[in-house]
């Protein structure tokens, strides 16, 4: 992962489930089967390049999987 | 026009390691111009679910697209421009036909 999540996730609401997740497909075919749920949460993370900054997070997870492809949105909330 | 073709970009993914729903190796993937983006070695990506996210610049090569293809790129429908996934029979022709 090309950043580092500090201190907490604040704010966890699923903003996608099963069918309503565009990309249900690619997450089945490359991680398994599932009922998996898109997520969104903030907090701070730090960059490659050192510098820290409060973001808005998204990820998908299902219940014994775990969470995958953890990405964050710009711009950056400070 | 509002917005010119021109300032559409492209890049095509070259390491989805990590992202693999997310992403895919040797796909075209519109690119969002972000100056804040670049002081971060950062690239603003379309990925496959729609949405744009911030990438590591490294994991993306940039091309240059002819106009007219760049044309065609941008008003593409959403839903089969450049997340389309592998093409799937009618449902109707996968059901068994009935009585048998």
């Amino acid at each position: 992962m090309h950043f580092e999540i500090i201190g907490k996730i604040e704010n966890i609401d699923a903003i996608a489930v099963r069918r309503g997740i565009r990309e249900l497909s690619r997450l089945r075919r490359m991680y398994g089967p599932g009922r998996w749920r898109k997520m969104k949460g903030f907090a701070l993370i730090r960059l490659e390049d050192g510098t820290i900054h409060r973001a808005e997070l998204h990820w998908y997870e299902a219940h014994g999987i775990g969470k995958r492809d953890m990405k964050f949105k710009l711009p950056f909330l400070d | 026009m509002k917005n010119s073709t021109s300032t559409y970009r492209f890049a095509v993914c070259i390491d989805n390691e990590g992202y693999l729903a997310s992403l895919e190796m040797g796909k075209l993937y519109r690119v969002i111009p972000d100056p804040k983006a670049t002081e971060h070695n950062l690239i603003r990506v379309v990925d496959e679910s729609g949405e744009d996210y911030a990438y590591p610049t490294r994991r993306f090569f940039p091309i240059s697209v002819p106009d007219k293809l760049r044309k065609v790129l941008v008003h593409a429908p959403a839903n089969k421009s450049l997340q389309r996934t592998s093409p799937r029979a009618p449902r109707s022709a996968r059901r068994p036909a009935a009585g048998r």
